[in-house]
Formats: C-alpha cells, sequence, structure tokens
C-alpha cells in the first residue's frame, strides 16, 4: 500500500460511436500538470473516472490505465479507506462551523497522521500565499471569503490529503493567484488535472488534452510560446488582484504597471 | 434472485441515482422497481416510463414506513419472480429502522450535507453499501472528514461517492449488484430488529394523557386480539391495525373486517 504513483499511463478506448482512439499512450508524470479541455458533455467526467478507478478496460470507455508502468494491485482499485484523487470542485465555501486551526487538526485526525503543530501553520501560510486576505488560525471557516476558503482548501489538500492525484474543476474567477495555487501542488509532487475553459490555466500545464464526443483526439504538449503567453496573462490576473487588494485597503490607484516580469525558467526534474 | 433495498432521508438522492444505475442494468437483467413512501410519490410511473421496466408503489400511509416495507416484501417477491433484481426504495424514515434484510443488499443513500454521520443508526450502521451524494457541495478536506466518520459507524462499509446529477457512482454500485448473492429460496431476515409499537398512541390515540392512552390501548388489544392479523387488505385497509385505529377513531365499523362478520355470526 505505500507504492508510491510515480507515473500513471493512458492506453486509448473507445469514444461515444465506439470508434478507436487515435494514440498510443499518454503518460503522466508526478509533478506534472495536465489540462483536459474539450466542449460540455464531451467525455472529461469519463476520463477522469477511468483514472480514479484504474480502469482495465472494464469502463465504459475501454481505456486502460497503467500505475508505474504496469497493470496496478486490485488493492488499489478497491480499498475503501483511500482514493486515488482528491479533488476541488467548484464548491467555494466550507460548511463546517469551527476555526480554522481546529478544521485542520480534525482533517489530519481523519486522516490518521498525528497533529503536529507546524504542518498546520504551514498549510495556513501556504494559503495566505495564494489569497491575497490573511487567514489566521483562529478564523471561522464559515466567515472565510470565496477566496480564502478556495486558497485554504488548494493548500490543505496539497499538505494534507494522501491522495495523489488532484482533480480541479474550474477553478478560474476564485479570486486567488491561481498560478501560486497550481505551484504549491506541483511541489507536493502530485499529479495534477485540471478541467477548464481558463486560457491561462490551460496554457499553464505540462499538457493539454482534448476530447471530443468521449474520445481523446489530441494530446499537445505546451508549446514553448504558449507558457510565455501563459505567463503573461497570468500576470496580467495577478495585477488585477493586486490593484483589487489596494482598493480595499483604500489606497488610491494612480498609475497603471506595464512591466511583466519574463518567465522564470524552472529547474527540469 | 437478487434482492436490493435503497435507503435514505427524503431529499438525499436515492431515486436519481437510482435512475442511473437502472440504466446501467436494464439491458442485462429482468429489472422490478418499487418505491415504498409515506404519503405520495410518482416516481415508479416515471422509471417505468422512461426505462421500460415494470415498477409499482406502496405508500405507508398511517404505518410506520419500515413495518409496512417488511410486511410487503413477501409479497412483491412472490409476484415477481420472473425477475433478475428487484430494487426497493425507501425513505426509512426515523433512522432508529433499518429495512434491510440479510439476504439482500443494503444501500444507504447519504446527504454529505446533511451533518454528523453519527447520528444516524441502523439505517446508515448496518448498510452494505454507503452511497454518499452531493460531495460536489463542500471541500475535499470536509468529505475526507465525512468519510472517516462514516467508517468509524460503520467499518464494514464499501462507500462509493455518488452524484444524481452526473451519475458519477452508478457503475460502482451497479457492480457491487452484480456480485451481490440471491436471496435463494430459505427464509428472509431483518438485519435489525423493529421498533417496539405498543402503546395506545399507536392505536391512533391524540390525546396526550396517560389515562387516555391506556384506554385507547386496552380497546386496541381487544380488537387485536379477533382480527385476523393478516394484512389481508379485505376491509378497505392496508393493515389490521390500520383498521383498528379507524373503528376506534368511529370511522369504521368492526364488521367491516369479514373475519370479524363470520364469528359474529356464528
Amino acid at each position: 500500500m505505500n507504492q508510491e504513483i510515480k507515473k500513471i499511463t493512458i492506453l486509448p478506448g473507445v469514444d461515444k460511436l465506439g470508434k478507436e482512439e487515435n494514440f498510443e499512450k499518454i503518460e503522466i508524470k508526478k509533478g506534472e500538470v495536465v489540462a483536459i479541455v474539450g466542449p460540455t458533455g464531451a467525455g472529461k467526467t469519463q476520463l477522469l473516472y477511468d483514472i480514479e478507478k484504474i480502469a482495465q478496460k472494464d469502463t465504459r470507455s475501454k481505456r486502460e490505465i497503467l500505475v508505474n508502468d504496469k497493470i496496478p494491485d486490485k488493492e488499489w482499485r478497491f480499498n475503501p479507506k483511500r482514493k486515488l484523487i482528491a479533488s476541488l470542485a467548484q464548491s467555494m465555501n466550507f460548511l463546517t462551523d469551527m476555526s480554522v486551526e481546529n478544521f485542520l487538526k480534525l482533517h489530519l485526525g481523519a486522516r490518521g497522521k498525528r497533529t503536529r503543530q507546524g504542518l498546520i501553520k504551514e498549510v495556513i501560510k501556504e494559503a495566505n500565499e495564494i489569497t491575497g486576505e490573511a487567514i489566521s488560525p483562529e478564523m471561522n471557516l464559515l466567515n472565510l471569503s470565496g477566496g480564502q476558503s478556495r486558497a485554504l482548501m488548494v493548500s490543505d489538500v496539497a499538505n494534507i490529503s494522501i491522495s495523489p492525484i488532484i482533480l480541479i474543476d474550474e477553478i478560474e474567477n476564485a479570486g486567488i493567484r491561481k498560478e501560486k495555487a497550481i505551484e504549491i501542488l506541483v511541489e507536493e509532487n502530485k499529479i495534477v488535472l485540471i478541467v477548464t475553459h481558463d486560457p491561462s490555466l490551460a496554457l499553464s500545464a505540462n499538457k493539454r488534452i482534448i476530447i471530443k464526443n468521449g474520445g481523446i483526439v489530441k494530446v499537445l504538449n505546451t508549446a514553448l510560446k504558449e507558457k510565455g503567453i501563459a505567463h503573461y496573462l497570468n500576470w496580467i490576473e495577478g495585477y488585477s488582484l493586486d490593484i483589487r487588494e489596494k482598493i480595499r485597503q483604500g489606497k488610491e490607484i494612480k498609475n497603471i504597471e506595464i512591466y511583466c516580469e519574463p518567465i522564470k525558467s524552472k529547474k527540469l526534474t | 434472485m437478487k434482492f436490493v433495498i435503497f435507503a435514505g432521508t427524503p431529499g438525499s438522492g436515492k431515486t436519481s441515482i437510482i435512475k442511473y444505475i437502472i440504466n446501467e442494468l436494464k439491458d442485462n437483467f429482468k429489472l422490478f422497481f418499487t418505491k415504498f413512501d409515506c404519503l405520495h410519490t410518482s416516481d415508479d410511473e416515471f422509471i417505468s416510463r422512461k426505462y421500460k421496466i415494470p415498477a409499482s408503489k406502496k405508500l405507508a400511509g398511517e404505518l410506520c414506513p419500515d413495518h409496512y416495507t417488511a410486511l410487503e416484501i413477501p409479497k412483491l417477491i412472490k409476484e415477481n419472480q420472473d425477475k433478475d433484481i428487484i430494487i426497493l426504495e425507501t425513505a426509512g424514515l426515523c433512522l432508529r429502522c433499518s429495512p434491510y434484510i440479510k439476504e439482500g443488499l443494503g444501500i444507504n443513500v447519504l446527504d454529505i450535507t446533511s451533518g454528523n454521520p453519527e447520528r444516524y443508526g441502523p439505517i446508515l450502521t448496518q448498510a452494505d453499501i454507503v452511497a454518499i451524494s452531493k460531495g460536489d457541495l463542500i471541500s475535499q478536506a470536509e468529505r475526507e472528514i465525512f468519510r472517516a466518520n462514516v467508517l468509524k459507524v460503520n467499518p464494514k462499509a464499501k462507500i462509493v461517492e455518488v452524484n444524481g446529477l452526473t451519475g458519477e457512482g452508478a457503475i460502482d454500485i451497479a457492480e457491487y449488484i452484480k456480485l451481490c448473492s440471491d436471496i435463494g429460496k430459505e427464509k428472509l431476515h431483518l438485519k435489525h430488529s423493529m421498533p417496539s409499537a405498543v402503546c395506545g398512541y399507536c392505536y391512533g390515540n391524540r390525546i396526550i394523557n396517560e389515562k387516555e392512552v391506556h384506554q385507547r390501548y386496552l380497546a386496541g388489544k381487544e380488537l387485536k386480539k379477533i382480527v385476523p392479523n393478516l394484512n389481508c387488505g379485505k376491509c378497505g385497509f392496508k393493515s389490521c391495525n390500520e383498521f383498528i385505529r379507524a373503528v376506534l377513531d368511529k370511522k369504521a365499523k368492526k364488521e367491516e373486517c369479514p373475519f370479524i362478520k363470520q364469528i359474529k355470526k356464528k
């Protein structure tokens, strides 16, 4: 059970009309971000389902999923206590009436991990890097803003959830620094799948899978130019968030910044 | 024949997810769907029309819905000998009850926004499968906490996260249904006893008073001795208890029960 997921491989199945998918295999390594794009009802959910169930040609799509290049143990598929995919759905609010700190302790408890003061601080610290409005441990979950809730959810999934694969469903319009959010998830060596229509997110991914009619029709590796465009889009959004914060703090906005720092080269893994 | 019972509080999403499950199973199995409710339902007509499978509804009315379900199960089995799977949906209402039978498959559809799972009794703790619905409304952290809490009260449960809107989880439950064993010819057993129902209030008393309720109980007991307790329905009521209540409320006459009539004639 301690077996680590280093890589998942998707082998082709068939689309809704029974036509075979036209690709050899898709490999997703840990620490990679993959965007899944396509019109509503195209079959994005089916792909996620196949991955979650580690399909062995036994789902509707007849796809096959390999873990670390092998057919995985049944344990991975049927153990009720584990879930391969943790998801950040569109929900923007918590329902639990509790302080941030106690809630994180409760979540750690549910995971069977020992509470470590340091870890909870780290979760909150990282959440604060994603949102502009600082979260403190004694705040009540119900009083957090949409952006704060979202930031805390991201940081919690990155640090506390043991699921190795994170699915993000439409993170846009959340009032958070998306680029930072994805960075935190990737740092924790998760495989990140993003279902999105948001251009900056889709182009930030390492690759994107295009789905049509229930089948994967194309896999694109993000081109260097596209990465640059994504970086620029993210900068604009981040800048707009900065202004938003300044306005909230009662400051006057006198001039507009036009300089976007060039893309930082990242270490190749 | 397999016997599958879905139970859960109203609005938890039972019918929505059952629709997807029926869709998964209908091509390979002969299905029968029956819905137990208290006062009103038209889900049976909808399912019958949409998926072209036979369906029925049973309204418990004045009876405890779980008692009523247990009373009706043998009839359902008898009438549907040619079917592969009977799917029974019930609003197991008081949480104290458990409508599940040992020989069949018991599935609790549990709304994730409904609070701490420890509040639920046998409806959750005795279920073979716990289908957690509406997970998309809350955060991943809360989902994981909820899951852990469900396993605390029902460690053997197989947990499936379902979504009544998208059909997520329906394939998993359909798989579990295919794997569950047939009910066979032996006697069926309830997984959990029903709550006791032995006071004057059970015979329809509405005045809150010790004496009144005791008197109603005695009067009810007398009638209980002479009715056949077969729930044959010839008097126009679903069960003998309902008939007794009606007699005590002066809404029906003793003689309307054909058995009592025979006794009198003799």
